[in-house]
């Protein structure tokens, strides 16, 4: 299938209110890392710069903004939009471009400006990504839409709010590990289980943050690894998935078609199962989504994801480590740059450069990234290899 | 999308995007909820597809008649979108009907938390002279 591909390098913005940056300066701090390691812009071939909702920054053209203020404005550059796996659609698109010999070199960085409106337009925009005609109507914002897939899990698996929430501990628990997180603070249970509704049975600790963020890696082909490092990660597998638009079409809400489809075709093109996985990034905008992800990534069979989170399997000593940087609970989620800052932790991870010894994983070969876009309408998988 | 927005909390009846949607409405004035089915193959959908999501041909509206449904899945918005946030807590119901067609709408007339599978009603509403919706009733 091509050439092979390797993340060579990977830079993270603070994430967070970031009243003092809008897009253009939030890309700059996610390169500017990456410019220090030695790969200054002359050494890039072409890029894909991409945020996920323009409504945010009213930017129009963007990808053209973000090359020029990171002086790559001669190098060809395209934005790829696929909601909230735009981060990952953007690898995907370079990984194409780069496999195929039309690129050596490639940038790809994801951002999003979310913070300069109100929490009530930030969800009034993302509902929009309902079906206009037939959901919009009705206020389905996008937890709404997750709240809809946890009423009916909990009550198909009969499964307490608590588990949930113990899921959201987790991840704050992590979250103030990594200084980069959005909202770097440990929660108690209590605290998680009791706190305000957003969209019942989903409270305000089930909900990702509203983050400005930006991340971004390089990527280049096998030939040109060694120029770059002697570190590098190997895209190994890629399953892109879909799903139905409107969510009453979905055939069941206790899991997502097409992150099963997604990471059926990320393990067959790597050549391995989920127990070989040694950690993962998934994609918990919602508490729920992480438990329903462990299910659709074959981590536990149906309706079993609870056992992974009562037995602690997915904290960074166990069976299956996920989201040790805080994932998008505490880390937060910029919604284009969310995928980005996956793969960025997986890079950090295997080369063993997590800030807090309390939150390195051990020995990790191969890595997963889980990006949902929406509800489920867009899914990247990623299998990442350490390749040192 | 622009026009669309503006269906926001019911359709708007002399907003339709399509003469499609326009028959859609002015059955939906009359209380008959259509549904299209495809002039080709046969496929129902609700809510109506003008074309045919399995061979792209065109669907005709027919009157939709089931009433009785059992819930699906619910979520009790507390926190909305801007444009609807003066009117939380609100309930979005996707309600089954016998034959396996859902449809989406608000419960309006809940007195206990809604439950996984309890019976549903469909009925409609004139929001005010020229705007129109359905919801469920318990």
């Amino acid at each position: 299938m091509g050439r092979n591909v390797a993340v060579v390098a990977g830079g993270h913005s603070k994430f967070g209110k970031r009243y003092d940056a809008t897009m253009r300066e939030l890309c700059a701090e996610a390169y500017k890392p990456i410019y220090d390691e030695g790969i200054t812009q002359d050494r890039i071939d072409a890029s894909v710069l991409s945020y996920a909702a323009s409504q945010f920054s009213g930017q129009g053209a963007g990808s053209a903004l973000i090359a020029d203020y990171l002086g790559i404005q001669d190098k060809p550059h395209m934005r790829v939009e696929s909601a909230c796996t735009t981060g990952t659609a953007s690898l995907r698109a370079a990984w194409g471009m780069v496999a195929a010999g039309l690129y050596d070199v490639m940038l790809v960085l994801g951002v999003e400006q979310m913070n300069r409106v109100s929490s009530a337009t930030a969800t009034e925009y993302m509902s929009q990504a309902g079906d206009m005609r037939w959901e919009y109507p009705f206020g389905i914002s996008f937890p709404a839409f997750y709240a809809l897939m946890a009423s009916r899990y909990m009550a198909d698996y009969g499964i307490p709010h608590e588990v949930l929430s113990r899921i959201s501990v987790k991840s704050h628990h992590y979250g103030a590990q990594n200084p980069k997180a959005h909202l770097p603070k440990e929660v108690s249970l209590e605290e998680a289980d009791n706190a305000v509704p957003i969209c019942r049975p989903l409270n305000l600790y089930d909900c990702s943050l509203i983050t400005d963020g930006a991340a971004a890696v390089v990527i280049a082909a096998e030939e040109r690894v060694k120029e770059f490092t002697d570190r590098p990660m190997w895209i190994r597998g890629i399953g892109a998935g879909a799903s139905e638009m409107m969510i009453q079409d979905r055939k069941s809400l206790t899991s997502i078609p097409g992150a099963k489809r997604a990471g059926k075709a990320a393990y067959e093109m790597a050549g391995i199962g989920p127990d070989d996985i040694d950690m993962a990034q998934v994609h918990d905008c919602f508490s729920i989504a992480e438990l329903i992800a462990y299910e659709d990534l074959g981590f536990a069979e149906p309706g079993k994801g609870r056992e992974i989170v009562e037995n602690k399997e997915n904290y960074h000593e166990g069976r299956i480590p996920v989201n040790c940087d805080g994932g998008l609970k505490s880390k937060g989620h910029p919604l284009g740059a969310t995928g980005i800052s996956m793969t960025y932790e997986i890079l950090k991870q295997m080369r063993g450069e997590a800030e807090q010894p309390s939150r390195q994983i051990k020995d990790v070969k191969y890595g997963l990234a889980h990006n949902v876009g929406q509800s489920g309408q867009f899914v990247n998988v990623f299998i990442f290899e350490r390749g040192f | 999308m622009a026009e669309e927005k503006e269906l926001y909390l019911g359709y708007a009846t002399d907003k339709a995007v399509t003469p499609f949607m326009a028959d859609w409405l002015r059955n939906l004035e009359q209380e008959k909820l259509m549904k299209s089915k495809c002039t080709s193959c046969g496929t129902e959908y609700l809510p109506p597809r003008q074309h045919c999501q399995k061979c792209l041909s065109i669907c005709e509206l027919t009157e939709f008649t089931e009433r009785e449904a059992k819930l699906y899945s619910y979520v009790i918005v507390d926190f909305g979108p801007e444009s609807l946030s003066d009117k939380a807590p609100y309930v979005v119901a996707i309600g089954e009907f016998p034959s396996g067609l859902r449809l989406t709408a608000h419960i309006t007339n809940l007195m206990s938390p809604p439950e996984v599978g309890m019976p549903l009603k469909l009925a409609f509403e004139k929001i005010d002279d020229k705007k129109i919706s359905y919801k469920w009733l318990v």
